[in-house]
């Protein structure tokens, strides 16, 4: 038999058993960020090394998944925000102190840049495609014209996009799950990762797909390092950050973290694809589906597992 | 009629004898482990439950059955030893497939002298009893039959000491849908 | 001193990842032998591929005599491995019907997985419909609920039934093992003499 002792009969939602008020909304916009940072990245980084031919995936098909992404993102953090119809305020003001300013004024510049960017390719991908106005065909020309210094700026935003991320939660001190600063490259790793994956599922070419699950390998490889170091810095910290590591290490959160994040969504993924370069054959929908779903997994669980922790009671 | 020639590639397969050895040192390890044998079943009957606890919980409660598996603590179902084994069983299976070139498009798998339509009302009549009959059973093949009798349960020994004899006996009406 | 869960060795959710792996040890075995085409296993019925027989027996064999070992060894406490209930009637209805199932579809729960996984669809229905099957099975508990339960003989082994000890029961299954494949390996160089089409797959 089972007794419970309740000391108070407090049970206030979003405080009760503890302090949490971030839902579902912030872990779908974290991922959908990093997977067009991921995107963005590459389309840039291959544009500058003029391997467009080769690459046509990355640098046409795949970005068309960015804008959508960014702005089902930022659809899900508006659903999140408690006075909506204040918004437009984040952009009246910038704040350097603030990963929250630093990611709106980024996704200012990111979103119509990569409009832009599908945009200048859209008659390749679309031959019947008519701008209809003559405006709209001189800001195509320009923008083509421009390419390679939409490409920089493409890399640099991703690189900012998918760290901040990262930084958006480790800049919470009380914390002590976040609290650490390895979780800005920890998702900007992720979400390159989750990118690789999703052009390598949309990828027709051969050539690329090699290319593109070499880099793969190196990236969840050094996101296995970047987890693995984070558990370690953890338990060698202060006692609460040992509890919180704790959640991961036989607590409740043990069984998903290891089996669907990083057993099924990295380590076996990884030897699909190791297995794949070494001539295997592999429904490529298989690896890539299981990165994403891990992806996904993985910051579903960092911002749940995160407001459990606390400094105090 | 030779048969070699009619087997168009020799499929790569472990040699039974050595499959079967370390099959048996996986038990033992299962053993050693968790103090419990593998079964598939119990996998599937957990996830049930756990549906139909989210769809309608009051009919779960009341029915006998699923009540037995709904813990009253409140926590999760699929929390379970046999669940976590069957999905890796799935992932196994895919990468051993992988390894040795047999993963490959959707297919239906029957012999030449029926259609797919029968092999697969075949299979989903025999998964229908396959399901029943295990519940009943208290486990399948791989968790009352294997691990049940290694642990030398009698109950172990007898699903299998039936399952296999039955089969042997409707084996020569359903010959059809095999030779 | 096993095993290691009950003991409280590995406590906490480890022991799920570890079902993981080791279920993903089980699948790969099963697949590598040849499990997840159904031909093959339906195979022990008619006599033209015993695979079924022999991994199924060898690994029984080799589980029985390892357990008496380490429990002679005392690396594991005998006692605390899970023994399957005896419900006699229920029992014997569940084989029957599992035959059935077994032969008509061709599968077991546990190669079902392994072949959905490389893509078979039967394999994919197989698994399908025993969901299915549990499902009538529970909606239509209250009527046999009586002879689920009927005739428990408890957690009794085979050496407490016919009152033999367990190294006389495992020495006997041993034995009817290597009887056995010795006997099939007979029957499958005859069946398959004969036998024009089988392709493996």
């Amino acid at each position: 038999m089972k007794e419970e002792l309740f000391v108070s009969g407090r049970n206030i939602p979003n405080i009760d058993p503890y302090l949490n008020i971030w839902h579902w909304e912030i872990p779908v916009y974290l991922f959908l960020g990093g997977l067009a940072a991921g995107i963005m990245f590459f389309a840039g980084y291959f544009t500058i090394m003029r391997k467009e031919k080769e690459m046509q995936a990355t640098v046409k098909y795949a970005p068309f998944l960015v804008p959508f992404a960014l702005v089902l993102g930022l659809f899900a953090l508006f659903l999140d925000l408690k006075h909506q119809l204040y918004f437009w305020r984040l952009y009246t003001t910038v704040r350097l102190e603030s990963p929250m300013s630093w990611g709106a004024w980024t996704l200012m510049f990111v979103t119509p840049l990569s409009m832009l960017w599908v945009a200048s390719y859209m008659k390749e991908v679309f031959p019947k495609w008519d701008w209809k106005f003559n405006i709209l065909n001189q800001f195509e020309a320009l923008a083509i014209k421009y390419r390679k210094a939409m490409a920089w700026a493409l890399m640099f935003l991703a690189v900012v996009l998918g760290v901040y991320t990262g930084i958006l939660l480790s800049a919470f001190n009380a914390r002590p799950l976040w609290n650490t600063s390895i979780l800005g490259p920890l998702f900007l790793v992720s979400g390159m990762s989750t990118g690789l994956a999703a052009i390598i599922w949309m990828s027709k070419s051969k050539y690329e797909r090699k290319v593109l699950s070499r880099i793969d390998l190196i990236f969840i490889g050094v996101e296995l390092f970047l987890i693995i170091h984070m558990f370690m810095g953890f338990m060698a910290a202060s006692e609460v950050q040992i509890e919180a590591a704790q959640l991961f290490l036989g607590g409740e959160f043990t069984v998903v973290f290891w089996v669907f994040i990083i057993i099924l969504g990295l380590i076996f993924p990884a030897t699909l694809e190791v297995l794949e370069l070494r001539g295997f054959h592999i429904p490529i929908w298989i690896p890539s589906l299981l990165i994403l779903i891990g992806g996904l997994l993985l910051r579903f669980v960092m911002v749940e597992a995160g407001q459990i922790t606390r400094y105090l009671y | 009629m030779n048969t070699e020639t009619d087997i168009k590639k020799k499929p790569n397969y472990l040699n039974p004898y050595f499959g079967g050895v370390l099959l048996g040192l996986l038990l033992l390890a299962t053993f050693f482990i968790a103090g419990r044998g593998l079964s598939a079943s119990g996998a599937v009957k957990l996830s049930l439950v756990t549906v139909v606890n989210k769809i309608a919980p009051e009919h779960a409660a009341n029915n006998t059955y699923y009540s037995k598996f709904i813990p009253e603590d409140g926590s999760s179902i699929m929390f379970n030893w046999l669940v976590f084994g069957a999905i890796g069983t799935f992932f196994g299976g895919m990468l051993s497939g992988v390894l040795y070139g047999r993963m490959g498009k959707l297919r239906v798998e029957h012999s030449p002298k029926i259609s797919k339509r029968t092999r697969i009302i075949a299979a989903a009549i025999g998964g229908l009893l396959f399901g029943m009959g295990s519940q009943f059973g208290r486990g399948c093949s791989s968790g009352a039959a294997l691990s049940g009798t290694a642990a030398l349960s009698f109950g172990g020994l007898l699903v299998m000491a039936f399952m296999f004899g039955i089969g042997y006996v409707v084996a020569y009406f359903v010959r059809k849908l095999w030779i | 001193m096993g095993p290691l869960i009950p003991n409280e060795i590995i406590t906490g959710q480890w022991d799920f990842v570890i079902a993981l792996l080791i279920g993903g040890a089980f699948g790969f075995i099963l697949e590598a032998s040849g499990f997840s085409s159904s031909r093959n296993i339906a195979g022990v019925f008619y006599g033209y591929n015993f695979v079924v027989l022999r991994v199924f027996f060898t690994g029984m064999i080799v589980a029985m005599v390892g357990l008496l070992y380490f429990s002679y060894m005392g690396w594991i406490n005998i006692d605390l491995v899970f023994v399957l209930p005896t419900y006699l009637n229920s029992m014997l209805l569940g084989g029957f019907i599992m035959g059935l199932g077994f032969v008509i579809g061709g599968f077991c729960p546990g190669t079902s997985y392994t072949a959905a996984a490389i893509g078979k669809i039967d394999g994919i229905v197989f698994a399908g419909s025993t969901l299915v099957g549990i499902f009538l099975f529970a909606e239509l508990f209250p009527l046999f609920e009586g002879f689920y339960y009927a005739n428990n003989l408890g957690n009794i082994t085979i050496g407490e039934m016919f009152g033999l000890s367990n190294e006389v029961i495992v020495f006997v299954f041993v034995v009817i093992a290597i009887v056995a494949f010795y006997v099939t390996w007979l029957i499958e160089k005859r069946v398959r003499k004969n036998m024009t089409e089988y392709k493996f797959e």
